[in-house]
Formats: structure tokens, C-alpha cells, sequence
């Protein structure tokens, strides 16, 4: 019959596309949350928070409506929010160079703003269709790909965002002044914000995750934080060594000298740390190098404003922000990649052993498993961990051959695991003092 | 009227076998009923689940923003359909009573702001929703690209959702062209430059779209209007569905 047809296309046998066994003919056990009426709940619970939520922000946030439109525009036109990075591209749009091809004939294209602004509003699009069919492999959780976890922390977050930001650029020139009314961020150092912001977004998230994968990270580190104090101190020496250049801001030249201080002094500390002492010292330099850094800049913030005169803040200010993308972006980036990059990864159990679909490989090659017997017969050294069942008996049994790791499909690292753990008894017995409990 | 509780002996004495004996529905009913009771009882295990594997339980709040985003395109469509009683799809501009430029679209959303009963509170859950909605889906992007969800099996979902995000800008987008104020203006002014600014059928592509290259005719809220509540809801709706159904088949793709 058809019926009979249909049933057994959709119910029975290994089917492609269908991860899982249906059907009342399964025999296996399904550990799953029923879909009603627990499942059910919860979701029922989250549509009414979202609801209220709506009716919350509809009840006391009313949308603006303001005057009727007219041709005759004299304010700023800001569009909704997700579509300010389309309209920043658009705006910086001005710097690529204007020309027509195939001027006379039907095909003629003129590569005005308007088109540039286009061609860049469509690269997130492009990138994000060709994505599948350039990046393959299977998933896996962001420290596990961390090229491509940064690469998105860098172009879908960053780049977005400062794309965004360079679409009010007249509210900030208007809103930020210096005393002498020019734009305390002149237009070039938010164009440059296109580029040094992502990109060094991109670099300190790619070696914080390789980190928090457990890798080795110093022989990337060094060299990236050394070569960021080296332009932050060639910069801010720059503006020290040639006052005349600063011109009316010349006036506040030792406020100016302070916060080029406050600017490079944290940096250059972290920088000489990382490179000559021991990661655990060179973290704890970073962090507070990185703490009294930022409090000194708040400090300094609210000091020059209270005790001297007013306009000082102002003077220093529009010494350091045009120089943005070097004096503070990079002091952030070097002290915060040097923190991220030393720091001991937690959670060893979820990033070494969480992949295993136990298949049991390990455990038949286990040469202590031949000749070890517990009371239930057979001693299970991987099963025994995996189950967090670790008394002691695997923790202290596992040779770290190693052989299990050579045999496992995941390439999972059981003995790092081992001696991670090993390491952290060790250390627990040494800040007691050296002795057992 | 006694039954037996089967479909098949209660033909031609309910509603059910009235229909049925006009139309034959009850194999697919009778197969729609088998599925809902031995495979539907419960959610299809995921990866880590079926394997028992430790999972990372701190992310799963981020497995429901796909989900938040659906919802949240309920609450647009309920809202939609009341707002739709009220709203006139009309942006020309006419002189006011005492000489300013106004339109009937802008009067209408006046009118469901100052004297439709809750109407204020109709538009600000439509306005708050898109909102969430395109947040979410912006979030649920960032979550599958975060988790490499996107690789195989399911590229051609990445793609549905790719192509839905554009579709949820553009909701978006036309949302704000129609109440026909002072933004509305701006954004079809950059709107019909971009658009013109495409080579060859520059023009041609903004008449379509804004229907007129310039917004002084005030005819881009009548085309924006059928494409907001007619074209992109149809086209929309069918891709979720079918975006969700690849889910239900392929299974959440859960890092571990």
C-alpha cells in the first residue's frame, strides 16, 4: 500500500540527513527532555519574558514619529542602527578614486561614492555566502578554530562596529572639541579606524585563544607586543622631542609629558617583562601594570580638569586623540595580549577531553589495563576519568605513554591531561608547604 | 452520539468523516498521527546528548536566540496585521491647515499614535520587536559562525540564513521608510542614490523599487508599503520554514 510506502521512507532504516533513529521499532534508550510538558514550559517561560520585555519598552520608550517629511532636509540623517555600518561605508566611500569606464556605450559604469559605497556594503554579504564552501572541516567550539573565531572577532564585530562609528563622524567631530574648535578626532584618525582597531582586535583574540587551547603561546607574543612598544615609544618620543610642533597645545607641555608617560610607561614595563622573566612573573607584571595604567589615566582624566584650568584637558587631549590608533589603542592591545597570552588556561577537563565519543580505542590499548585489576575486573583508567571518577587510581595508575592519544580518532591528549592534573596536586602541596595534607 | 474512537468506523458521523468522505485525507492524517505519537514525544538528541558527552552548558543560552528571533517575528506579524487596519499607504504631500507640508501616511501614524485605543502601545511593540528581532538574528548569525555550524552538512542552511538576515534588514529598512517623516525622507533619498548608483540599469532598478528616482512624488511609501507587508513576509516566512525544518533534520550542531 501507499501508506505502507510512505511509512517506510520516513520511519525505518539508515537514512542520510538523519542523524538519529525514530520510529516505534528503536530500541535504544532516549536520554532526551520530553517535549511536553517540560520542554514546553521553558519555552513558554522565555516567550513570555521577551513579551513583557516588549510591552515594557513599548509602554514607556515611545517610538519617535517627528515632523512630516519635506524636501527641504537641513538635520542629520541617521539610519537605524544595523544599517550604520552600510551607511559609514558609504561615507568613506570619498577615498577610492572616482573614474567611468565605458563611457559612451549601454555597459558605461561610473565608479562614483554611491557605487564604491555599494561594492563595500556588499563584501560582508559575499564573505558571508562564500564562507561554508571556503572554511571546511566539522564544527568545533571557538578556541578549537581560532583563525577563524578571530578572524569574525575582528570583521564581523570590529570592522562592523567601527564601520558604524565612521557613520556619525559629523556627531563626534560636533560633539568633541578642542579649545580652539577644531574636532578633537580629525576625520583621518577615524579612517584609520577602518583598519588598526580590527586588525589588532583580530591578532590579540587569535594568540587569547591558542592560549586558552593550551598552546605555547611566547614565541608569538614577544615579538608582537615588542614591536607595539616600539610604536608606541616612537610615538609618543616623537611628540616629546619636538614640542614646536604642538603649537598652541605647547602651553600645557608638561600635562601633555604626563600622559605620554602614563601612556608608555605600563607598556614598556610589560614589554620588558614578557621578554626577560618568567611567563607567571610577566603575567602578574601585565596585570598590574595594565590595573595602575588605567587608573592612572582616569586619575589623571579627572586631576588635570579639577586642578588646573579647564582648558588643559582639553590642550592634552587634542595631543593624544589624533594620535588615537597609536597612543591608546596600542598600550590597550600590548598590556592586554601580553595578559591574555600568559595566563593559565582553566577548565582542563572541557578543552583536553570533552570531544570523546567513546569509542573505546583507548582503553584496549591501555598497556595498564593488563596487567592491573580492580575489584570490578578490568581496570578502566580512561572510562574512570571520563566519568570524573578519578580516586587517585587513574590519576596515579597512567604511565603517560602516551598510547592511548596515538590510537584516539579526536587526537585527544589524554596524558596532558593526566599531568595537568598531576601538576595542579603538586601545586596545591607545595603552597601548603611542601608537605602532604 | 456514540464513537469508537477510531477514525476509520466514525466516518460519516463526524466532522472529520464528513470531510473524509469527500476528500482522501485520512492516510495522511492517520501518518501524521503515528509521527506526533512515537517520534514527536520528545525533542531529537543532539550530538552530545546521544554520546553523552560533557557538554559546555554556559552556551546554551546562545542556542536560543534563532528561536527569540521567530518569536519575535510572531509578535511583528500580530502587530503588522493591526497596524495594517489603521495605516494609509500614501506618502504624496499635501499643504495643511495652516500651510506645512504633510501626508496621509504621516497623518495615519498620528492618528494610530493620538486616537486609536492602545495604538501607541500596537506600534511600540512592532517597533521594539524588529528590533530584537534583527539584534537576535544578528547574535544567532554570530553564534553559528562562532561554533563553525555552518560547515557540513549544513552550508546550504548558512546560506538560508544568510539570504534571511538580508531579508530581516531589509524589514527593516522598509519599516522605517513608512511612517513617512522626516527619516523616512532621508533614508529613501540614500536608499534611491545607492540604488542608482548601480551601472547600466541604475535608473530603471530605483523606478522599480522607490518608483520614481527622486522621493518627491512620494510613491516609494505605496512600493515599499506592498513590499513590507506582501513580498518580503512571503518570501520570508517560506524560507523559515524551510530553515527551521533543515534544523529539525540535520540537528543542532553542538560543539563539545
Amino acid at each position: 500500500m501507499q501508506i505502507e510506502y510512505v511509512k517506510e521512507k520516513v520511519m525505518e532504516g539508515p537514512r542520510p540527513g538523519f542523524p538519529r533513529q525514530y520510529g516505534p521499532d528503536r530500541l535504544d534508550h532516549q536520554p532526551g527532555i520530553p517535549l511536553f510538558p517540560q520542554e514546553a514550559t521553558r519555552d513558554l517561560v522565555t516567550i513570555c519574558l521577551l513579551v513583557a520585555m516588549m510591552f515594557f519598552l513599548s509602554a514607556f520608550v515611545t517610538p519617535f514619529l517627528g515632523p512630516a517629511r519635506s524636501p527641504q532636509l537641513s538635520e542629520l540623517i541617521v539610519p537605524d542602527w544595523y544599517l550604520l555600518f552600510s551607511w559609514g561605508l558609504l561615507k568613506v566611500a570619498d577615498i577610492f578614486p572616482q573614474f567611468t569606464i565605458g563611457a559612451g556605450t549601454p555597459l558605461k559604469t561610473e565608479f562614483s561614492a554611491a557605487f564604491w559605497g555599494d561594492l563595500l556594503s556588499g563584501i560582508p554579504v559575499i564573505f558571508l555566502l562564500v564562507l561554508p564552501f571556503i572554511d571546511r572541516g566539522r564544527e568545533s567550539r571557538p578556541a578549537k578554530a581560532p583563525f577563524r573565531s578571530a578572524f569574525g572577532i575582528a570583521f564581523l564585530i570590529a570592522w562592523i562596529f567601527t564601520s558604524s562609528l565612521y557613520s556619525i563622524r559629523e556627531v563626534v567631530a560636533q560633539r568633541w572639541t578642542a579649545p580652539n574648535g577644531t574636532a578633537l578626532i580629525p576625520d583621518g584618525t577615524m579612517k584609520w579606524f577602518f583598519v588598526i582597531p580590527p586588525v589588532l582586535v583580530g591578532l590579540t583574540s587569535y594568540l587569547a585563544l591558542r592560549r586558552l587551547a593550551f598552546a605555547p603561546m611566547r614565541r608569538y607574543l614577544v615579538p608582537y607586543v615588542l614591536i607595539l612598544t616600539a610604536i608606541v615609544v616612537a610615538q609618543a618620543g616623537a611628540i616629546a622631542a619636538n614640542p614646536a610642533a604642538l603649537g598652541a597645545a605647547q602651553a600645557f607641555f608638561p600635562e601633555i609629558l604626563i600622559a605620554l608617560a602614563i601612556v608608555v610607561v605600563p607598556t614598556v614595563l610589560t614589554a620588558f617583562f614578557l621578554f626577560r622573566a618568567p611567563e607567571s612573573t610577566a603575567r602578574k607584571v601585565s596585570t598590574w601594570a595594565g590595573a595602575l595604567g588605567l587608573l592612572a589615566f582616569m586619575g589623571f582624566y579627572g586631576a588635570v580638569a579639577y586642578l588646573d584650568r579647564p582648558t588643559a584637558l582639553g590642550w592634552v587631549l587634542s595631543v593624544l586623540w589624533p594620535n588615537m590608533n597609536t597612543l591608546v589603542f596600542m598600550p590597550i592591545f600590548a598590556i592586554g595580549t601580553a595578559w591574555l597570552g600568559t595566563r593559565r588556561p582553566y577548565s582542563t577537563y572541557e578543552y583536553l577531553l570533552n570531544e570523546c565519543y567513546q569509542c573505546g580505542k583507548c582503553h584496549t590499548v591501555c598497556p595498564v589495563t593488563k596487567v592491573e585489576d580492580d575489584a570490578l575486573g578490568g581496570l578502566n583508567l580512561v572510562y574512570n576519568t571520563f566519568k570524573k571518577q578519578h580516586d587517585g587510581v587513574p590519576l596515579w595508575t597512567c604511565l603517560a605513554c602516551d598510547a592511548c592519544s596515538a590510537v584516539c580518532p579526536l587526537d585527544i591528549q589524554y596524558s596532558d591531561y593526566i599531568l595537568e592534573e598531576r601538576r595542579k596536586v603538586n601545586a596545591a602541596m607545595a603552597a601548603d608547604g611542601g608537605r602532604r595534607e | 452520539m456514540a464513537t469508537t474512537g477510531d477514525i476509520r468506523k466514525d466516518t460519516g458521523r463526524t466532522v472529520f468523516g464528513w470531510i473524509k468522505s469527500r476528500f482522501p485525507t485520512v492516510p495522511y492524517a492517520d501518518l501524521t498521527r503515528v509521527v506526533v505519537e512515537t517520534d514527536q514525544r520528545q525533542l531529537p538528541r543532539s550530538h552530545a546528548e546521544k554520546y553523552e558527552l560533557k557538554t559546555i552548558w554556559y552556551w546554551y543560552p546562545l542556542y536560543c536566540l534563532g528561536g527569540i528571533s521567530f518569536i519575535a517575528f510572531i509578535v511583528l506579524t500580530i502587530t503588522g496585521i493591526l497596524l495594517g487596519f489603521f495605516y494609509i499607504p500614501d506618502g504624496r504631500l499635501e499643504l495643511g491647515a495652516s500651510g506645512d507640508l504633510t501626508n496621509p501616511a504621516w497623518r495615519s501614524m498620528l492618528t494610530i499614535m493620538n486616537d486609536i485605543p492602545f495604538g501607541f502601545i500596537i506600534r511600540g511593540m512592532h517597533h521594539w520587536a524588529a528590533h530584537i528581532m534583527i539584534a537576535a538574528v544578528f547574535l544567532h548569525m554570530c553564534r553559528v559562525y562562532f561554533t563553525g555550524a555552518y560547515k557540513k552538512p549544513r552550508e546550504l542552511n548558512w546560506l538560508l540564513g544568510v539570504l534571511l538576515i538580508l531579508i530581516t534588514i531589509m524589514f527593516g529598512y522598509s519599516g522605517y521608510l513608512l511612517p513617512a517623516n522626516a527619516l523616512s525622507e532621508g533614508a529613501a533619498n540614500i536608499g534611491i542614490n545607492m540604488t542608482r548608483a548601480s551601472p547600466v540599469i541604475g535608473d530603471q532598478l530605483a523606478t522599480l523599487l522607490f518608483g520614481d528616482i527622486s522621493t518627491l512624488s512620494g510613491r516609494y511609501i505605496l512600493r515599499w508599503y506592498w513590499i513590507h507587508v506582501f513580498i518580503l513576509p512571503l518570501v520570508g516566512t517560506a524560507l523559515m520554514v524551510l530553515h527551521m525544518g533543515l534544523v529539525w533534520l540535520q540537528g543542532v550542531a553542538e560543539p563539545h
